[in-house]
């Protein structure tokens, strides 16, 4: 545009132009000076050794800093810097990232080149595979031999293969405590009420589901609901996955389809026949005639306290939290009970369901960084002795008690103490979950965490979430497809379930059949090829 | 084409008039004029700074972009990102769907407010107009979260509470979100009920614009209320109709994102993916910067097209022009 | 007497009509206050509609209690302010000048603006240059870049040029310089589209929060609606939490969420009744064209 009104030698000639870009900068000049320290410039003060060096590192906000304390500035992070960064003359400065804009904000800091923090972490392995492509990151592998062998020694290979793009290690992977996902829920006090026994397969609990619906045992009127659903996963994923039959090594292999974290069935041999059963399911009334809208649950969490659903699936633990969905169920509903059960199975009569893979946050260290090494020993440090167990758990008699060596939380804590733990799972970035050492463990440490009351449930939910799990497809190099359509390919995915359960059933072929072919061709095609040719190169070699 | 370039090939259009006049009158011109000058000069580096300073993003439409290399460093592909962009079928539908869903709303939601500025106006309780133009405005300030939890407890189809009624006389539940032409209805509801206690403001302060003596003149002449309002009220609101117009005949090709995003869902997809929320799947949250500048830039000329077409017609039509 | 009639029918259907458009707007804010005075309860049993069960006031005692919010609303009110200050004088420098039909260039400079309606560089581009200019995690990041919005400034033109240009000739006649006749003739005579183009750029301020998300990073510069969205946004997904093994500690309860809303809300919607009066006082002529 400058250009261009020169070359006109419209009335803004050179002078003025000058007078412009002068009486501008002193605006600017003017208004910088106003502005608050900037804490996220400046970290040219590394050389000198007397000098501490600064460490950046991403922090998830999530707004919930509690009255006294903010991301940046609380216990932990005061913790931190006391008990890592004096001792090893280190600043640790805490970058905030909104977590619901977490890649958007890192996309822009990358892009931008600078005041990117020495560690980003990202929860989509998309966003991985894309920096490590386009060369952004740093080759960790050499670093954490020499400055990190606590950490190598916490994560172990099986998670830190999860961080190779293409051989090279260029993230870390946080280690997850526990991958089991989901387990299933009934109303036992309806099935005593009719004398039924508890569904042990997908076609008994098909027998209950009417039952429910036409003797209506909770005595609710017409609202009953004999299977809660939604369109978030723990409603319809344990359900799919249980109609997908038994494949061969290939079929399982190229058909399967990642997007994002996750492996997705669409094109598994016995994937239209789940469908074909949400179909019957949603035409004889027995779901909720507007699963396709919750998205976030809350709907289904609303049906549940209030006691007009049936059976349902869900995270593990989620309907025990304190106040959570099953205790204003028995304040709603006097005698309420809800059991934590294994129902749908599959042709083996396997109550297969998907989990988790072993890993949580993509831990990345931008190439621009000057602080590779640093931030090395920020995360050994973290792995190592009993610093994660501290910033998982907070301080022993204010926020938790030992008993047989499995921390507890501490009954009637302090507010102070309470508080101090609003950001401890965002600072622990090496771990997703609590760690003690071995599953049982971890497994034991979170149901103590629950109300006491339910602790005993919680104890088979996790039993049922953890059993005939199946296993994700690990890959050996990434899916270049799978990066660029995951997005897009997730929508459609969520859209034909939605579509074909909700069609009428003379239609639902059709429906099927035109959504598959385009999902097909916007990009489940390719991801299809891309597989297919690897699996060949793989068995080639 | 970058966004400057297309400015200057718009600019000989406009005749340059310095160098018609001749150096005599130019002194007294500027002499007349200055301070004129002198006003524009912080606006305009405001534009130059900030909005064009930042226009050479534009060119990430014709490259390869790496979040790495920045902007002047990757690679450029030409027209490869355009061709992709236009290959994709999800981009006609979301075109279409932006189109469909702004047309719908140009024949609703933008006469709403001002049916509704002039009910106001025509509203003689003085503390009852206060209120109510004070109580239809709030639904602007809800952001589309919550507005989205709302609409989802009264539009329903299992127990949504206008379905509840509906059910309870004996009739059907309407799939007011699920079946995608009913859908069309919420989402116009939804953008009028939202927006038009906000539109009004603008109408309300044009109509303190008009001649109070007209209405007298009228009353004594006996004129009926909606005959006033047809020749004196709506002749008066003119100008702002038509800049209001015109602006909103410019942005038939975008379209926000949150209201088509919150109202809209799974099973209406077909219709209430735009291309906002197109571009947010396939750029913003796929990393992939090209395609986002390739739509955007799009839209723009588009856009820009549209906007002096409207106003080049309403010159002729109505002798009203932004520009 | 049948125009009587007529004109009764008119008031009374006016009325009715009014009255209920007005209870539509009203429902959902009754809705969200009625939230946070609820308890947990009642609340994630989806039975609170327009008034509050189990009343409980602890939302608010917690927002009120939370000195973050407090200085929040004070930081917000501040932005807001300069922002709208600096706006609309802005607007208006470039709005008298371009409602000129006699200066030359103006529909260059028109076209300067207009472009920009349209295309712009992009979030990344933006934001190096926000860096460059030393304005990152400043309040100024927040106002600079949206000084001028060229849709309020066309409307501001709009109205400018329903003025009668006799005024401006004969004041012009007098002798009296632009910046007088801006100043003492459009000025007054505009005071009902300055009042609601204040109000649209105080608005479009206090609600607006995505350039936040880019450009802040100190808490202490958090616009209220920037915190009200993470309370809202984040940790709505339960099923996030279970991904991530984050501790239920950490969910903020909906009657804090609601509160938080009315608590950000309620000082901007009050602007506007205190404005309404300048729509009154700035109708001193007719300008109806045509």
């Amino acid at each position: 545009m400058t250009r261009n009104m020169k070359r006109k030698r419209f009335i803004g000639s050179k002078t003025s132009m000058l007078v412009l870009a002068v009486a501008c900068s002193l605006l600017f000049t003017a208004c910088s000076s106003k502005s608050s320290p900037n804490a996220a410039e400046g970290t040219n003060g590394g050389g000198a050794a007397a000098k501490p060096v600064t460490l950046k590192v991403e922090v998830f906000d999530r707004g919930n800093s509690p009255a006294g304390s903010t991301i940046t500035d609380n216990y932990w992070t005061k913790w931190v810097n006391e008990n890592f960064g004096a001792s090893s003359n280190i600043d640790v400065e805490y970058v905030p990232v909104p977590r619901s804009e977490e890649v958007e904000k890192l996309n822009v800091l990358m892009a931008s080149g600078s005041n990117v923090p020495d560690i980003v972490f990202t929860y989509d392995p998309n966003t991985f595979n894309r920096y490590a492509k386009q060369g952004g990151l740093t080759d960790v592998g050499p670093l954490l031999d020499e400055y990190g062998p606590n950490l190598k020694a916490f994560l172990g290979d099986d998670v830190l293969n999860y961080g190779k793009f293409e051989g090279t290690q260029f993230a870390i992977p946080a280690k997850r405590s526990n991958t089991g996902k989901y387990a299933s829920f009934i109303r036992q006090d309806w099935l005593d009420k009719l004398g039924m026994p508890v569904p042990q397969t997908t076609a008994e609990l098909y027998d209950t589901l009417i039952a429910f619906k036409e003797k209506d045992p909770g005595q609710i009127g017409g609202q009953v609901i004999p299977l809660g659903m939604t369109i978030a996963s723990a409603q319809y994923e344990p359900l799919l996955w249980s109609f997908i039959k038994t494949m061969t090594e290939e079929q399982k292999f190229t058909l399967t389809q990642q997007l994002g974290s996750n492996d997705y069935p669409i094109l598994l041999p016995g994937f239209k026949d789940g469908l074909q059963f949400m179909n019957k399911l949603y035409n004889e009334g027995l779901m909720n005639k507007d699963f396709g809208l919750d998205k976030d649950k809350k709907k289904l969490t609303e049906d549940i306290s209030n006691g007009k659903i049936g059976f349902f699936t869900e995270d593990d633990v989620n309907i025990y939290y304190e106040n959570g969905t099953y205790a204003l169920l028995q304040k709603n509903i006097p005698g309420a009970e809800i059991a934590a059960v294994d129902v749908f199975t599959n042709e083996e009569g396997k109550h297969a369901k998907p989990k988790y893979a072993s890993n949580g946050l993509y831990i990345m260290i931008p190439k621009s960084s000057e602080r590779a090494v640093e931030a090395i020993k920020y995360l050994d440090w973290m792995a190592s002795s009993d610093n994660l167990f501290q910033l998982q758990n907070g301080v022993e008699n204010e926020n938790y008690t030992l008993v047989e060596d499995i921390p507890v939380a501490a009954e009637n804590p302090t507010v102070e103490a309470t508080n101090r733990m609003f950001n401890a799972g965002d600072m622990a970035i090496i771990s997703n979950g609590k760690q003690l050492g071995s599953l049982e463990k971890n497994l034991k440490a979170r149901a103590f965490q629950m109300p006491k009351a339910f602790q005993e449930q919680v104890a088979v939910a996790q039993d049922i979430a953890n059993t005939d799990t199946i296993d994700l497809i690990l890959l050996d190099r990434p899916i270049e497809a799978q990066t660029k359509y995951a997005t897009t390919l997730l929508d459609k995915f969520n859209e034909i379930i939605v579509k074909t359960t909700m069609a009428k059933p003379d239609q639902f072929d059709s429906i099927y059949e035109s959504m598959l072919k385009d999902y097909m061709s916007s990009g489940g095609q390719a991801i299809l090829d891309e597989r297919t040719a690897l699996y060949k190169e793989m068995k080639s070699k | 084409m970058s966004a400057e370039e297309e400015a200057i090939l718009f600019l000989p259009r406009h005749p340059v008039l310095i160098e018609e006049a001749t150096a005599v009158s130019m002194t007294n011109y500027f002499r007349r004029y200055w301070q004129l000058y002198a006003l524009l000069v912080l606006p305009l580096s405001y534009f130059i700074i900030f909005k064009y300073g930042p226009m050479y993003g534009i060119q990430i439409a014709f490259k390869d972009f790496n979040f790495f290399q920045g902007i002047n460093g990757s690679e450029w592909i030409g027209f490869e990102a355009f061709k992709e962009v236009f290959g994709m079928r999800d981009f006609y539908i979301t075109l279409r769907n932006t189109l469909m869903l702004n047309f719908l709303d140009l024949l609703v939601s933008f006469p709403a407010p001002l049916v509704l500025a002039i009910m106001l106006y025509e509203m003689k309780m003085v503390w009852f107009k206060k209120l109510s133009q004070t109580i239809l405005y709030i639904p602007h300030f809800i952001s589309w979260v919550i507005i989205g939890g709302i609409v989802y407890q009264v539009f329903g189809t299992q127990s949504g509470m206008i379905n509840n009624i509906i059910t309870s006389i004996g009739f059907d539940a309407v799939p007011f979100l699920t079946d995608k032409n009913d859908w069309l209805i919420t989402y116009l509801l939804v953008g009028v009920w939202q927006s038009a206690g906000w539109g009004t403001i603008i109408y309300l302060a044009a109509l303190t614009g008009i001649n109070k003596e007209l209405f007298e003149a009228a009353g004594i002449d006996g004129a009926g209320r909606l005959k006033r309002i047809w020749h004196i009220t709506l002749p008066g609101l003119k100008p702002t109709i038509v800049v209001l117009l015109i602006i909103n005949l410019g942005h038939m090709i975008s379209i926000g994102f949150e209201r088509p995003y919150v109202i809209g869902n799974l099973a209406v997809r077909e219709y209430a993916d735009v291309l906002s929320t197109f571009v947010y799947r396939t750029g913003i949250q796929s990393g992939q910067y090209t395609l986002a500048t390739v739509v955007g830039l799009f839209q723009a000329v588009v856009g820009l097209v549209f906007v002096l077409g409207a106003n080049y017609a309403s010159k002729k039509l109505t002798d009203e022009s932004i520009l | 007497m049948r125009e009587q009639t007529a004109n009764r029918i008119f008031d009374t259907v006016n009325f009715i009509v009014l009255c209920v458009c007005t209870l539509i707007c009203l429902a959902p804010f009754l809705h969200i206050l009625a939230i946070s005075l609820s308890s947990v309860r009642p609340i994630v049993s989806g039975q609170v509609s327009l008034f509050p069960v189990e009343l409980n006031f602890e939302a608010y005692f917690k927002v009120f209690s939370d000195p973050a919010m407090i200085r929040s609303l004070g930081f917000t009110i501040l932005l807001t302010g300069i922002f709208t200050v600096l706006c609309m004088v802005m607007t208006i420098a470039i709005g008298y000048p371009l409602s000129k039909k006699k200066l030359k260039g103006r529909k260059v400079f028109m076209f300067v603006v207009v472009i920009t309606m349209f295309f712009s560089g992009g979030i990344i581009p933006e934001y190096i240059l926000i860096r460059n200019l030393h304005l990152l995690d400043s309040m100024w990041a927040l106002v600079l870049p949206g000084l001028i919005n060229p849709f309020y400034l066309i409307i501001l033109i709009s109205f400018f040029n329903n003025i009668p240009e006799s005024l401006e000739e004969s004041a012009e006649i007098d002798g009296s310089s632009h910046f007088r006749t801006l100043f003492s003739i459009m000025l007054p005579l505009s005071l009902p589209v300055i009042t609601t183009l204040s109000l649209f750029y105080a608005v479009g301020r206090w609600n607006g929060f995505t350039d936040t998300l880019m450009y802040i990073t100190s808490p202490e510069l958090y616009p209220l609606q920037l915190k009200l969205y993470q309370l809202i946004q984040n940790n709505m997904i339960t099923e996030l939490m279970q991904m991530e093994g984050a501790q239920m500690a950490t969910v903020v309860p909906e009657s804090l969420k609601a509160a938080s809303v009315i608590f950000a809300t309620v000082p901007i919607l009050i602007v506007y009744p205190w404005l309404q009066r300048y729509f009154v006082s700035g109708v001193m002529l007719g300008a109806v064209k045509g």
